[in-house]
Parts: structure tokens; sequence; C-alpha cells
């Protein structure tokens, strides 16, 4: 990471203007190629996940269905009355996941700052959970809650751990205990439900695409269709943010500003996917690196970023159905995969020497 | 250079002032413990009087009325468990949070709370076990199984473990553990009813085979880690003072996690994940004696079992005939702690 | 491709059933005009709702219990779906389901498109006053679970005080479902149900002293069900068994009084019902041995315990068979032993 940020700063420092144009022109074409052909791997991933179940269906039909352009009533009900709602949380969760996941990334200029592990998921979760149990609530309320809660933990961990700036390591240290401090809670808040409300819970807090409700859903499509282009819009002239607290202060409360508006934006959006589909693990943690490897050295984007996580979740949720012996949570799959290959992260960037 | 001089003056002249009282105050401490045992033995969700339980104490017939079954069979061992389990969550906490230079630091973080309870489940679907006493052995198992991987994880690599690898290691393995383990759970109707319960910390039905059973792995732990403070002390400077102090940091923060896995392993395998004592009681101390080592050890290991029996007999006592958890009276009164450690303590300086 | 259309497009005839019948309900009974066009069949649902149909409905998907009690009338269901695995589910364990489709094992998940492959034209769960909702369909299930009443009218019987009128109402059901209740086969069940009720009550009546309490041991605590909020409880005191009713319910989940274990002696009764999800034969002695206080209640000291079989009966034979267990327990019970 640091080796990294001061090599950008010597070849901005020292490149001539025209080199770095030309650059500048090379990644720009790279990135729309890797956004585009992303962009088809999803399209083609969403309506995969519709064809298959108890029936194969035809991706002609499942798209004729979707846009509504054929009217055959059964092929309907499976498609846009079970399938669809499953499918489209998990490509606009999945998209908030990514999306938010780089944003905090970049912004705290650290690869493992998502917001899974800095306490705001779980915030969100001990909210919802503390709501289902305490306040016997449901549908809309739940998702309200994991809402109100993922932003009181991020205002929370703002305020704890803001000390010049919400940079380095101290944040996810702290974010860490926070995060852990909050899942003590849902323990206790576990331990004081009757045994179906417990289940209820625990489903939701496991994280599964197939419990969105429309309503939830909509929302949440609505706020991306604002809120990904905004970000897009306030990452662009920080890329400078690349080169360091300090150059990046040179360049004025501006880029401050726009700083706190993409961690608000990413807050929004991980809280809203949270309020869908229960707290995923890892999609958020490892869509930015993903994303990042295959636009090349350097280059950043919430887009590619955003719809890598799409990527991943439809296919978590795929195996999650359909390949695993008994349908489980998406969450688990999530979980399961994601876990060791943070661990396996670790330990090869620590090879590296590069690690904490 | 001139930053290691002036924490040791700091730290010396700290040390000469206090000394002369700290050594008194661990007396007081003492006393006080000793006193908030007998409130746990006297006080109780079912009402014995004083001249009961005295009369159940001096003639030991656990055979006799219900009041003495309850004194000596219930009582007493849940009060000598809460004193050595809070002593090794005290002291394990504190030891972490100076090895890994990180305020927020708690065996929980390093992942033995998720091993545990997913060794904890596993022995439920799997094997079929029920009931504490059986589990206590695979929570334990599974206890110091997490931690051992979450430190070799983080100690991959040049620098060895670094705090931040290890709390990273640590949250990577919880998140695994725990999608793994409500997975299993989601399925199966009672792996939930048993966990959701073991999940939050209690000291209640839990009698002497238990006590007996983590009591030597608590004493033994407890008494090593009394020998940690001056190396801690260093490494709570920094790994490079440290180094140029002579020490061998890697040893020392390999033996200082034995130690921590052995206490947290025990207490958390018998009680059920406590959280709060282990986070909140190293700070009560470290505001108490200043930031050596040598006495925040001794501090923590005797504030925390007044802080652990005090949150059990409240809950005995405000919920009669029923209980509360003591998990969960702690979750009540750790959260405002919590908040206070973080917004006014010395987080900055960590 | 070609196999599913003819069997998915049956499928969506019975979803434009189901929603003309659940237009039809929203119309309200009052009017009589419809109701009479509606056909032949209908059911009064738990709820209230009194659900139509043109024709029997002969494809059946209902819940575990559920279907346990219509398998006992000999209807068929072509699908079930459980909150737990069909093997260790108390109402399923012991049924043959060879030709049935398991839909669901785990509670809040329904495989809703393999539900529609079966061309429902019935749903059957009970319904739970509390929730305002049938089982399965309850909230914080997948929302995709909650599909499944898309694809036919649901209807159930209400769970509330009593198993007997649960399980008259799963008869009553089977009846206009076309099950022959009085065939001899049928009937036995209910028969064996009839004659354990007076059994049972001739053991109450000649034991006038005797005191029952309905336990369940835990770690932590010892629970202590409120007859109130278990129906077969409440059956149990209507023929004339002194089930003793907790002074101080948990405010919060009033199903049980709360004890801790310093405390577990507070009542005393004469013969203890030990919640059968956890009953052993040896469950009440290594209880004995685990608690220091499980033996001062003097019942459980003397071995007096008797499996309750909680919150799942559904079907005569059922009730019969427990019925039976009780009724042993309660002779070789000693009146004196509580106080």
């Amino acid at each position: 990471m640091t080796t990294t940020t001061t090599s950008d700063l010597r070849s901005a420092t020292s490149g001539t203007a025209a080199a770095l144009r030309a650059n500048r022109r090379r990644r720009a074409g790279r990135s729309i190629l890797v956004t585009c052909a992303l962009t088809v791997a999803v399209a083609a991933l969403f309506v995969f996940t519709m064809m298959v179940g108890s029936f194969r269906i035809g991706a002609g039909e499942v798209i004729a269905s979707v846009l509504h352009l054929s009217d055959n009533p059964s092929v309907d009900f499976v498609v846009r009355g079970l399938r669809l709602p499953t499918a489209a949380a998990a490509l606009t969760v999945g998209l908030a996941l990514g999306a938010s996941g780089t944003i905090f990334q970049q912004v705290l200029r650290n690869p493992l700052a998502s917001p899974d592990f800095v306490g705001i998921t779980s915030g969100a979760g001990l909210a919802a959970a503390a709501g289902i149990v305490l306040l016997q609530a449901g549908g809309l309320v739940v998702s309200g809650l994991a809402l109100g809660g993922a932003i009181l933990a991020a205002l929370a961990m703002y305020l704890l751990a803001w000390r010049d700036g919400v940079t380095g390591y101290r944040f996810i240290l702290i974010g860490i205990g926070v995060a852990a401090f909050f899942e003590g809670l849902i323990g206790y808040v576990l331990s004081r439900a009757q045994l179906f409300e417990a289940r209820q819970a625990m489903h939701w807090l496991i994280g599964s695409v197939g419990q969105a409700s429309t309503t939830e859903l909509l929302l949440l499509t609505g706020a991306l269709v604002v809120l990904l282009p905004v970000a897009v819009l306030l990452q662009r002239p920080l890329g400078a943010l690349d080169l360091g607290d300090d150059t990046a202060r040179t360049l004025g409360a501006r880029a401050e500003l726009s700083r706190a508006g993409l961690l608000g934006t990413a807050v929004v959006l991980v809280a809203l996917a949270v309020s869908v589909a229960g707290p995923i693990a890892f999609v958020a943690l490892v869509a930015g690196p993903i994303a990042n490897r295959l636009l090349g050295p350097a280059a950043r984007g919430v887009l590619p970023a955003a719809l890598v996580g799409a990527g991943l979740l439809l296919t978590a949720d795929l195996v999650a159905v359909h390949l695993l012996p008994t349908p489980l949570p998406t969450g688990v799959v999530t979980g399961a995969v994601g876990a060791p290959y943070l661990l396996w992260l670790l330990a090869t960037t620590n090879r590296q020497g590069a690690g904490g | 250079m001139s930053a290691t001089s002036q924490i040791g003056t700091r730290t010396s002249t700290g040390g000469v002032r206090r000394a002369s009282a700290l050594g008194p105050g661990l007396a007081v401490l003492f006393v006080a413990l000793a006193l908030v045992g007998f409130l746990s033995v006297t006080l109780g969700s079912r009402a014995i009087g004083v001249s009961e339980v005295l009369h159940a104490l001096v003639n030991f017939d656990s055979d006799g009325p219900i009041s003495s079954t309850v004194t000596l069979e219930m009582r007493v061992p849940r009060t000598l468990l809460g004193i050595l389990v809070g002593a090794a969550l005290g002291v394990a906490g504190a030891i972490l949070q100076g090895v890994t230079r990180n305020p927020l630091a708690d065996a929980g973080i390093l992942g033995i709370n998720s091993g545990a309870a997913a060794f904890v489940v596993f022995a439920i679907t799997v094997l079929g076990v029920r009931g504490i006493g059986v589990y206590v052995w695979f929570a334990f198992a599974g206890a110091i199984a997490a931690l051992a991987l979450v430190y070799a994880v983080a100690s991959l690599g040049r620098e060895g473990a670094t705090p931040v690898k290890l709390a990273l290691a640590g949250a990577a393995v919880t998140a695994g553990l725990v999608s793994v383990t409500s997975g299993i759970v989601m399925t199966n109707v009672d792996a939930l009813n048993e966990l959701r319960f073991w999940q939050v910390g209690s000291l209640a039905g839990r009698y002497t085979p238990i006590l007996t059973g983590v009591a030597p792995f608590l004493l033994l732990g407890l008494a090593a880690s009394l020998g940690f403070g001056r190396a801690i002390n260093g490494l709570a400077l920094g790994e490079d003072v440290a180094r140029g102090l002579g020490q061998n940091v890697v040893r020392t923060r390999a033996a200082a996690f034995a130690v921590v896995a052995v206490l947290a392993g025990a207490a958390t395998a018998a009680c059920g994940p406590i959280v709060f004592v282990g986070l909140v009681v190293p700070h009560l101390a470290r505001f108490i004696c200043g930031p050596d080592y040598r006495w925040i050890l001794p501090y923590s290991m005797l504030l925390a079992p007044i802080v652990l029996l005090l949150a059990d007999v409240l809950g005995r006592v405000v919920a009669a005939p029923d209980e509360l958890q003591v998990g969960v009276v702690l979750g009540l009164m750790g959260a405002p702690a919590f908040i206070a450690i973080v917004r006014y303590g010395r987080l900055s300086e960590v | 491709m070609q196999k599913w259309r003819p069997v998915l497009a049956v499928a969506a005839l019975s979803v434009a059933l189901g929603t003309l019948t659940a237009c039809g309900n929203d119309t309200g009974t009052g009017d009589t005009a419809a109701a009479a066009a509606s056909g032949p069949w209908s059911f009064t649902d738990g709820s209230g709702q009194v659900v139509k149909a043109d024709k029997k409905p002969t494809r059946i998907i209902a819940h575990a219990g559920e279907a346990a009690a219509l398998l006992s009338f000999g209807i068929k269901p072509v699908g079930v779906y459980a909150d737990e695995p069909v093997k260790t589910d108390p109402n399923l364990k012991n049924l043959d389901l060879a030709g049935i489709e398991i839909l669901g094992e785990e509670w809040g998940k329904i495989d809703v498109e393999k539900a529609a492959a079966l061309r429902p034209d019935l749903i059957v769960g009970d319904w739970w006053p509390a929730e305002k909702a049938h089982s399965g369909m309850e909230e914080g299930v997948d929302e995709k679970s909650k599909k499944l009443a898309d694809l036919a009218p649901v209807v159930g019987v209400a769970q509330g005080k009593s198993i007997v009128a649960l399980a008259e109402g799963y008869e009553d059901l089977a009846e206009s479902l076309g099950a022959d209740v009085n065939s001899p086969q049928i009937a036995a069940n209910k028969k064996r149900f009839e004659q354990a009720v007076e059994t049972f009550k001739a053991a109450t009546a000649s034991k006038p002293g005797l005191t029952v309490a309905a336990m369940s041991p835990s770690t932590e605590k010892v629970y202590v069900a409120n007859p109130e909020y278990a129906p077969e409880l409440l059956d149990l005191q209507t023929w004339g068994l002194k089930v003793i009713n907790p002074a101080s319910p948990d405010p919060a989940f009033p199903y049980w009084e709360n004890l801790s274990w310093e405390n577990a002696d507070t009542y005393q009764p004469d013969l203890i019902l030990f919640d059968g999800r956890s009953f052993t034969p040896t469950a009440n002695a290594e209880w004995g041995t685990k608690q220091p206080t499980w033996f001062k209640i003097k019942a459980a000291k003397a071995g007096a315990a008797v499996s309750w079989p909680a919150f799942w009966l559904h079907t005569y034979a059922d009730f019969a068979t427990e019925l039976d267990k009780l009724t042993q327990a309660v002779k070789a019970a000693d009146p004196n032993v509580g106080n």
C-alpha cells in the first residue's frame, strides 16, 4: 500500500505532462473495456440465475418474461414471482456492497477497511435483531432499524476514531473493537428471544438475498440509481487522494468535503444493502481488490467494483441455492469462502513483508 | 530515543510516588474481593438468612435443608468459579491489550468465542453431546484452536504477529466460523437452543465438577501471568523499543499468547463468552496504577472478579425468583463503560 | 423444456383459481349470491374467512403436523413442508411419507417452485391468531416462501386453547375433503382417543388430591409451563387433572415461569410432566445428579415424572397414545408426595 502510493507520487511529480496524458488515456481505455466486460458478465449471470431451479427455463423466455414481452402465466409466476426478486436482490445488494466497500477502502486508504470489518454491518445487525426480538418487529421496520443502526454505527466510528482525519490502522482497530462489541450485544439479544424469534433473528443475521421484500428492494434500487452516479462523480477528482493525506490536504477543504460525501454515500448504500439482505460477509471486502486487479495498476473505479460485487453475490447465491445438497443462506457461502481467502491474503502479504 | 526516555521517566517518577500506595491498595482490593465473595454466598434469587448460610458453612451438611444445599453445592462453587473466571478474564484482557497495543483488545476479538461456539455446535450436532458438563471441553479445545490459528496466520512473515494482523486474522476467523456455525444452527433447532443460551456468559448451573475441571488451568495460567509484567512493559512501548531493551519480542509474544489461550479458553469454556470484563477492567486498573504492567496485572486480577461477582449478585437479586445471566448484566453495565473508555480514555496514546 | 410446460400450464391455472377465490373472500361473506355460485367446496379457516372452490381440492400441500392430521383420516397430501428435518419432526417421524414430496425441512424455507410443479389446489397450515398468519408464512420467513399462498387457497384450524378442538377441526377439514371419517379404520383412532379420555378422567377422579406441574429443566434454569398457553395442558385440566398454574410467568414470554435453580423447589407437585422434547427414561435421574436442587422437588426424588407432549399434537391417535402414558403415570403416582 505505502509502496504504491509513494511510487505514484514519484511518477506524478517526475513524469512529463505528455507521458501522463498518454498514460491516462491508456488506463481509461482499459477501464472502459473492463467495465463493459463486467457488465456483460453480470447481465449473463443475472439471466442465468433465473433460468435454473426446479424447472429449467430458456434465456429468451426469461428475458421476455422479465421485460413483459411475453404473456405466459406459468413462466411469469416462476420468473417474475419467484426468481426475479431474488436475482434482483442479489444484483442490487452486490452492486451496493461492491461500491461501498471500494469507497471505504479508497477513502481510508486501506484494503481491509470495508464496512463489514469496521462495525457498520454489525451495527445494522444489532439494531435489526433487537427490533425482531424486543419489539417483535418485522418487514420494513426491521429494514428501517438496520438502516438506522448502520448510520449510527458509522457516526459512532467517525466520532470515536476521528483524529486529524479517519485514516490508517487505528480506525480499523477501533472498528474491529466496535464490531466485536456489537456482536456481543447481539448474542445477549438472541438469548432473550423465544425460540421462534431467535430463529427469525438468526435467519436475518446470516444474510440471504432470498429474504428481500419488494418495498425494500425498490428502495435500494432507487438509491443505487441516484447514489452510484454521485459516487462515481465524487470519486473521480479524488484520484489525488491516493497521493496521501499530506498531499490531499494541500488540495484544500474541497477534497475533505468530497471524502466525507463519498463516505456518506457508501454508508447509505451499505445500510440499504444490509436492510435488504442482512449482513452478508466479505463481498464488500473483496470486490474492490478484485476489480483493481482486473483494471491494472493504480486504476480505481467505483463502477467496476460494484459490478464485481454483483457478480460475486449472484454466483454465491447460485452456489448456496443450487449446488449445495441443502439450500443455505447466501451469507453462509460468502462467509465460508471469504474467510479462508482473507486469511490467505493476510498470509501472503505477510510473506512479502507488506502487511500491517 | 527522546520519546523513550520521556516515557521512562514518567513511569519511574509515577512508580516511585505510587508504589507506596499501590501495595496497600492491593490489600484493600483483596479485602473487598473477600467481602464481595461473602455477598455472593449470602445473596441470591432464593432468600436465605445469614444465620442459615453460616450454619450451612459450619456444619457442612449439603444433604440437610435446601438452604444448606443451595449454599454449599451451588453458591460456594459458583462464587469460586466467578473469582477464578473473573481473574482469568481480567488478566487475559490486560495481557492482550499490552501485547497487542490495542486498547479494545479482548479475547473475543482474537476468535476465541467463535472457536468455542463452533466446537460446541459440532459436539451437539455431530456427536449428539448435550449438557454443559460435556461440551465444556469442546469449548476449551475450540477456543485454543481458534486462537492458535489466528496467531499462526498473523505471525507469518518477517515482523511476526503485529497488532493489526492479529486483529484482522481474528476478525477473519470469527467471520468464517460464525457463518458456518450459524448455517448449521439454522437447520438444527436443538443446537440453536443450546447455543443461544451458551452464547450469553453465565455462572449459573455450573457446579463443583466444572469448577474442579477448569480450576487447575486457571490457577496455573494466573500464576504464570504474574511474571509477565516487565516483559509487557517493554512490548507496550513498541517492538523496536522492546528489542532495544534486549527482549526477544517474538518469544515473549508467543508465551503471552499461550497464557491468554489457557486463561481465556478455560474461562470461556466454563461460562460461555463474557466479553466486557476483559475489555473494561484493564482500563480501570490502568487508571488506578498508571502504565506499569507489573501493577496492572495484579490489579486486574483482583478488580475483575469483584466486577464479575457484583454483576452476578445483581442479576440474581433483581429478577428473583428468576435470574439474569451475568453476561446480560455486564452487557447493560458494559455499554456505558465502553463508551466512557473510548471517549475519555487514553485511546489516542495507544 | 417440453416436459414441464403442460405441468406449469396447470399450475398457472391453479394460480388463477387462487386469485379468484381470494377475490371472492374480499367481497365478504355477506355476498350470498356469489358464495352460492362459487361452488360445492368450502371451509371456514381459522381466521374466520370462508374459503371456497369450484370443486373439492385433491392436491394438497400441508405443513408438518397438519399433514399428519390429514394422513390420519386417509387424506394423502402431495407435498409437506416442515420446520425441521422430517426424520426428527415429532409429527412426521413415525409416518410413511413415500410418494409425498418434501418441500422444506427448515423453518422459513419452502421450495415454492417444487410446490408449483405439484399443482396444489389447497394449502393446509395452522392459523396462528397471535401472528395472524398460517404456519410457514409467518413474519420473518423467506419472502419467496410466502408466495406459496399464491398457488392455492390456504386453510387451517386455529391454534388455540385445545388440542381436541384442533383435532376436531382437522377432522372436519378431512371430511369436507372427502375422507370417510366414519369408516371403521379411521373412526377407530377417535374411539381409542375417546376411550383414553374416559380412562384418564377416571384416573384423575380417583385421585382428587393429585397435583402436577409441567416442567422443563435446562442448564441455567427450570421452566414451569403456564397451561394458559399450552392447549394440551388446558385439555388435561378440563379432564380433571390439577395442573399447577405458575404464579408469575415471565411477562415478556408468558408461556413459562422461569425459576432459578436455587428456587427449583418452589412448586411441589405429586407428579412432574416433563417436557417431551428433552424427556428420556433416564432424564429425571440425570438432572438429579446434575443439579443439586432437582431432587429437592419431592416428586423428582420419588421418580414421579412422565413425558409431556409439549406443543405439537395434532391427531387423535397421537393424543390417545400420549394420554395412555399419562393415565399410567397418574395411576402410579402417590398424591401425598408433594405439598
